[in-house]
């Protein structure tokens, strides 16, 4: 307690030097987190889908597990055979690929979903302008990207190679690298060449069934298909995007936890030299050494975790303020990667903090009685 | 009286080979309970050194350091910072007061880290400001107190844990002569009512008054051994040599000045009572040790 007293009181004698850390420590902290939050929010974008079809079991074809960069495809004879599975409430199929969809002068990359009429899954889950059930002819496309095209409900669109006209806004749907946009099932199959396959079959089970059991009968009873439950299908597809973006954030954490070292360090370093003579006079008077070191980790511990609190702080402002500004990109700052954070953050402030313990085992007691040290 | 602390054939010899040098030789010295000793010298006499190896900060190269019987000399280094902790006071003259703390806190201090909780060290913190007069500064940082009051604050950090031995290294050499004064009768008071030994390293002459005996430390050896007695009207130490004398029904006594022998003789009304009254164990340093008139 004398230590962590000493090391509060040593801090708040140098507000400038303890202001300095911190704002190094947390913008070294906000490089990691913030880019964490973003791919977080990317993966939760797509995903989005996924987590709002409200399908309990997705079926694919064998070895399809995720939707992002994939091709499923089935003939339409499974979803029949999905059906008779016992534990089946209903199976709704539908046509997926990845395509681009253009309006006004904007076009992006969208999952482009071909829905049946009067799906009972699958479709948008929240629309803001118009329909959700896209009729002949129409599209319905992401309200963001419809805002960057400068199109609305009645505008026209280009999905798949034809122009379509839109005829409803969903919001939710779209992400900084892709959005969703819902055609009818028998305009995509049109634009494929007509062909009776499916990409995927949504299934809902029955009240009081397992998705694990229902899934494990499906692929039981129905050759050439995989089945996963809605959780386990997004959990795949979430750990896909991350898996992508791993060596990123690993180099950017790696980044981040140098900086924030060399930061603590060096602050310490300073912290540590600047109050030799009273660390001296500290010795003369009969500290032990274990005491000066326990003061400079408190300081180091004090300063990384003012620190870290700042860059969660930066960045949870950040998860709030960047989907204001119209980017198509929502943050989102988890509990895991605040506790990532918070560990590179004790990691530091332990390295930093036994870095000067040699310089502060050799301070001299004797240096209390030279003059001019550090009069008070 | 009884032996305190003891050096024996001390030396300290800083280097080796033709760069060495010698800088305390064969030093021998005892000091006693109670009793103020001064050590007196040029610069680069070897003061500071010899104060330091009888504060076991420094070990000598040869002799031995002796502290109520036990050869602190021969001690590993581990086993000396509760020596120092709760053995001796360290007096500084550059106060050396942590500049992030209270004047309470730089006292409790010193306790805590003699193992003492929180709370009582702070009790006693505060009682020992209050016996030297700071009980209205004991919230004041170390910046936002006069010269004196840090060396008393200095002084009370370390009594805290009622050492053996203050050790004093100029402690007046950046104080006014008032303040000087203050802190010499201070150090007085600690060894004569609390029975603690004083050891002061100081170039001030006037510290020779309080002083009950002065060694002279030159090239690392002790010259002349001064004789001194006490001032019977303020208690402060003088020597015979320099001391103002009254010969009375055939006893020599020694004044530190006329107006101590005045006041002795009674030709002179002291003017201690326009003086703040003042308690506790040290209050009579503030009534019976008057101000001097030269």
């Amino acid at each position: 307690m004398t230590a962590a007293r000493l090391a509060l009181r040593s801090l708040a004698r140098h507000p400038v030097r303890l202001a300095a850390s911190v704002a190094g420590i947390a913008l070294a902290l906000t490089l990691t987190l913030a880019l964490d939050a973003i791919y977080t929010g990317v993966a939760n974008g797509l995903t989005a889908y996924i987590d709002h079809t409200g399908a309990d079991v997705w079926v694919s074809q064998a070895g399809v597990r995720n939707l992002h960069m994939v091709a499923s495809w089935l003939p339409d004879t499974v979803v029949d055979q999905v059906r008779a599975v016992p534990g089946v409430t209903d199976a709704t199929p539908i046509l997926y690929s990845t395509d681009t969809v253009a309006a006004g002068d904007d076009r992006g990359v969208a999952y482009v979903i071909g829905l049946p009429p009067g799906a009972p899954v699958g479709g948008p889950w929240s629309v803001v302008d118009g329909t959700g059930q896209p009729t002949a002819g129409g599209v319905v496309v992401d309200a963001a990207f419809a805002r960057r095209a400068g199109v609305s409900v009645g505008g026209q669109a280009t999905v798949m190679g034809r122009s379509a006209r839109i005829v409803g806004l969903t919001e939710g749907t779209g992400s900084l690298v892709n959005s969703v946009a819902f055609v009818p099932f028998a305009d995509f199959r049109a634009a494929r060449g007509g062909a009776p396959v499916v990409s995927f079959v949504l299934v809902r089970v029955a009240p009081g069934a397992a998705p694990e059991a229902v899934a494990s009968a499906i692929e039981a009873k129905v050759p050439g298909v995989t089945a996963m439950t809605g959780s386990a299908f997004s959990a795949g597809e979430r750990r896909l995007v991350m898996d992508m973006s791993a060596d990123v954030i690993a180099i950017m954490d790696g980044i981040g936890f140098i900086v924030a070292l060399v930061v603590v360090a060096l602050t310490l370093y300073i912290a540590v030299h600047g109050s030799r003579h009273e660390l001296a006079v500290l010795k003369a008077i009969g500290a032990r050494n274990r005491v000066l070191y326990a003061t400079v980790l408190a300081q180091s511990a004090v300063s990384v975790a003012a620190g870290v609190a700042v860059a969660v702080g930066i960045t949870a402002a950040l998860a709030v303020v960047v989907p204001r500004t119209g980017v198509a990109l929502e943050p989102a700052l988890t509990l895991a990667s605040v506790a990532r954070t918070a560990a590179v953050g004790g990691a530091v402030a332990l390295i930093a903090g036994v870095l000067p313990i040699r310089d502060v085992a050799h301070v001299d007691p004797l240096t209390a009685f030279r003059r001019g040290g550090a009069p008070a | 009286m009884t032996t305190t602390l003891a050096i024996r054939g001390v030396t300290k010899q800083f280097g080796h080979g033709a760069t060495s040098v010698e800088a305390v030789r064969g030093v021998g010295l005892s000091v006693e309970s109670g009793e103020v000793l001064l050590i007196m010298g040029p610069s680069g006499s070897g003061k500071s050194t010899l104060l330091s190896i009888m504060g076991a900060l420094l070990r000598p190269t040869a002799g031995t350091v002796t502290l109520n019987g036990v050869a602190i000399s021969q001690l590993p280094e581990r086993d000396l910072p509760p020596v120092r902790l709760r053995e001796f006071g360290f007096v500084f003259q550059d106060f050396n007061l942590l500049a992030a703390l209270s004047a309470l806190e730089n006292v409790a201090l010193v306790a805590e880290l003699a193992g003492t909780a929180r709370a009582e060290a702070l009790r006693r913190a505060g009682e020992l400001l209050t016996e030297l007069g700071l009980a209205e500064r004991v919230a004041f940082l170390p910046d936002q107190l006069s010269g004196g009051e840090k060396q008393r604050v200095a002084i009370a950090r370390a009594l805290i844990n009622d050492p053996s031995v203050i050790l004093a290294d100029e402690p007046t050499a950046n104080l006014d002569s008032s303040n000087g004064h203050e802190i010499m009768r201070t150090l007085r008071a600690v060894a004569k009512e609390r029975g603690r030994s004083v050891v002061i390293v100081s170039h001030d002459q006037r510290i020779r008054d309080i002083a009950d005996r002065v060694v002279w430390l030159e090239d690392g050896q002790l010259r002349d051994l001064m004789t001194m007695a006490v001032d019977p009207v303020c208690g402060m130490s003088v020597e015979h040599d320099r001391a103002v004398t009254l010969e009375q029904g055939g006893e020599l006594r020694f004044f530190c000045s006329r107006g101590c022998r005045a006041e002795f003789l009674g030709e002179l009304d002291g003017p201690a009572e326009t003086r703040p009254a003042r308690t506790g164990p040290l209050a009579s340093l503030f009534q019976a040790v008057r101000p001097k008139t030269p």
